[in-house]
């Protein structure tokens, strides 16, 4: 159930250096990190485009490194998900439970 | 056999339905049953709503065609949930909205930005359905002779019915025994395929077929590519299905969670597909929607191929029932709400028409690749909810009017390009190439327009911004009044 607070707890709540230092840390990964991972695939079509001779070398049999560079867009998009779970839970949840103790603490 | 295999998943999908009924009746059991499901129950299910046709059959087809290039569908399909999970779903999961009109109606504080998104609800959930019936014609076709409306009458009639009766609405089960289902109809022939492949000593690619090589074998493949990873990437978060999905999840954590199975399990299905598009390309087989299923008959022959295709076949259907089910729910209930005046029988109607529209679109429009078409709906979805979702959640100097103008020009050209397209629009040139693959225009254009109108109509944030950014993105673990809004119900 939602507990109803006057209008000053949003205020409270907004301007606490804990809620700021959430948004901080949730948008300081995810921003980059988002650029990161789109310039990572990016590389692949910029080295299909310009490195064509390098993207053709055969490694074994007809497996190329284009195609080794395909399936590690999948291993990528795994790692990304991955440490973004391992961030949030060591780094986001942490601080958000020790914020939801103080405003707790306080409507009490 | 084939046609057996058919009956058996569409009665087994309305068996499973029909017990579902039993079980929950209600809107909120659709979206509260599943909390107590695992993370791995659950992300089966999101797999196996997810994987459609174009998945399914389209991609191996393509890769036949074009080459390692066509890798970019299945990336970018699995990198989409990658996108929505860092972005937006935990933000949204705290909205506490449903579906897209409800975000925007949340966020915007108007009645008229969210009729503009249930209408590129309905045309998402449209342009995405006409190509599984098509798909389903197609395959019907080849394995019957019977004519191409057939197929998609009968996906179209499966799923009516079974929406109707309610019983696809709380079934995470059936979604997730149709992942497996698929799972398994590629896997099982795949294994005797590549047996087969072996004693006929591993033949390879004709020397100096440029196949494996990127960019080959389209006019403009450099833009055709960036177009394809914008779309999908960005088009995820604004499919109709996927975002209902995640709030079968109890909290953030398992959210996560399960956004991590799913990529593992998008990702192992996703393996096969290319691998089909080689074997096809080595034995030279025809480049077409069909190779799949024409795949092991050519390989093993016999009484083997046949119970080979005869799975595949059956995979294929879960296929476009599973997906045509997610999406039906979705527009159906959009169109009840929205359009029409809500309550159950306006639920029936709108069910009849989010089903029939897309049937006559798929009987009017020119036969295209499945996976390209596919590949337009999520184009709609990129140039329109993505800069609706991302600009709505992380930028508090959006506007009413600069939503509204991004939503009506980004999805706009999109949808137009869309159509132009299946209509039978020009195929070749730079014309061709940008009217198929109009994600790389439209959504740089869409986010222009959303920040320069809201930049020009400073006077038009929504009052409530401040208590809707604290109720976005205070930790949802936060007992704190967000509010008042609520979704309401169908």
């Amino acid at each position: 159930m939602t507990v109803q607070h006057d209008s000053s707890v949003y205020e409270d709540i907004q301007s606490s250096a804990q809620f700021q230092e959430l948004r901080r840390r949730y948008r300081s990964w995810a921003f980059p990190m988002t650029v990161a991972f789109l310039a990572w695939y990016l590389l692949y079509v910029v080295l299909s485009g310009f490195a064509r001779g390098f993207m053709g070398t055969k490694l074994f049999g007809e497996i190329n490194v284009a195609l080794v560079f395909g399936v590690l867009q999948f291993v990528s998009t795994f790692l990304i998900a991955w440490a973004y779970s391992r961030h949030a839970a060591k780094k986001l949840d942490p601080l958000a439970d020790e914020l939801r103790g103080q405003v707790e603490e306080k409507s009490r | 056999m084939s046609i057996a295999a058919i009956v058996l998943v569409a009665v087994a999908t309305i068996l499973i339905g029909a017990f579902g009924i039993r079980m929950s009746r209600t809107t909120s059991d659709f979206y509260v049953a599943s909390r107590t499901v695992s993370p791995l129950w659950n992300a089966s299910a999101i797999g196996g709503e997810y994987l459609s046709a174009a998945s399914f059959l389209g991609i191996a087809g393509l890769l036949i065609t074009y080459g390692a290039d066509m890798l970019w569908l299945p990336v970018g399909w699995t990198g989409g949930y990658l996108v929505l999970l860092v972005l937006v779903s935990a933000p949204l999961r705290r909205s506490g909205a449903y579906t897209l009109p409800d975000f925007a109606e949340a966020r915007l504080e108007s009645m008229a930005v969210r009729r503009v998104s249930s209408v590129l609800v309905v045309l998402i959930g449209w342009f995405y359905l006409m190509p599984q019936f098509q798909s389903a014609g197609l395959v019907l076709r080849t394995i019957t002779g019977a004519p191409e409306w057939a197929g998609g009458l009968v996906v179209a009639g499966v799923v009516a019915a079974n929406v109707l009766s309610g019983g696809m609405r709380s079934i995470t089960f059936v979604q997730a025994f149709q992942y497996w289902l698929k799972l398994t109809a590629l896997a099982v022939p795949l294994v005797f395929m590549l047996l087969a492949w072996r004693s006929d000593g591993f033949p390879g690619l004709p020397p100096g077929d440029p196949w494996a090589l990127p960019l080959h074998g389209r006019e403009h493949p450099l833009y055709e590519t960036y177009s394809l990873i914008l779309a999908t990437f960005l088009g995820t978060m604004g499919l109709p299905h996927v975002l209902v999905r995640f709030y079968t999840n109890p909290d953030g954590r398992a959210a996560r969670r399960t956004t991590l199975v799913v990529l593992t399990l998008l990702g192992a299905f996703y393996l096969m597909p290319a691998i089909y598009g080689y074997l096809g390309r080595v034995y030279g087989l025809p480049a077409t929607d069909t190779v799949v299923l024409s795949l092991p008959g050519h390989l093993v022959g016999g009484m083997g191929g046949d119970l080979l295709t005869a799975l595949i076949t059956a995979g294929a259907f879960a296929a476009f029932l599973s997906t045509s089910s997610g999406l039906t729910v979705s527009v159906a209930g959009v169109i009840a709400q929205d359009m029409l005046r809500g309550g159950v029988r306006s639920f029936r109607v709108a069910t009849v028409l989010a089903v029939v529209v897309p049937f006559a679109l798929a009987g009017m429009s020119r036969s295209m690749p499945v996976a390209t078409v596919v590949g337009l709906a999520f184009a709609v979805a990129a140039s329109s909810f993505c800069p609706l979702l991302v600009l709505g959640i992380w930028w508090r100097r959006l506007t009413t009017i600069g939503a509204m103008a991004g939503l009506l020009i980004g999805g706009g050209l999109a949808c137009a390009a869309v159509l132009a397209t299946i209509t039978g629009g020009p195929d070749t040139g730079w014309a061709g190439a940008l009217l198929s693959q109009p994600a790389a225009w439209t959504v740089p254009v869409a986010f222009a327009v959303m920040v320069v109108v809201s930049l020009l109509t400073p006077s038009r944030v929504p009052p409530g911004v401040a208590r809707t950014m604290v109720r976005l993105h205070t930790p949802e673990t936060l007992n704190v009044d967000r509010g008042d809004w609520r979704p309401r119900s169908v």
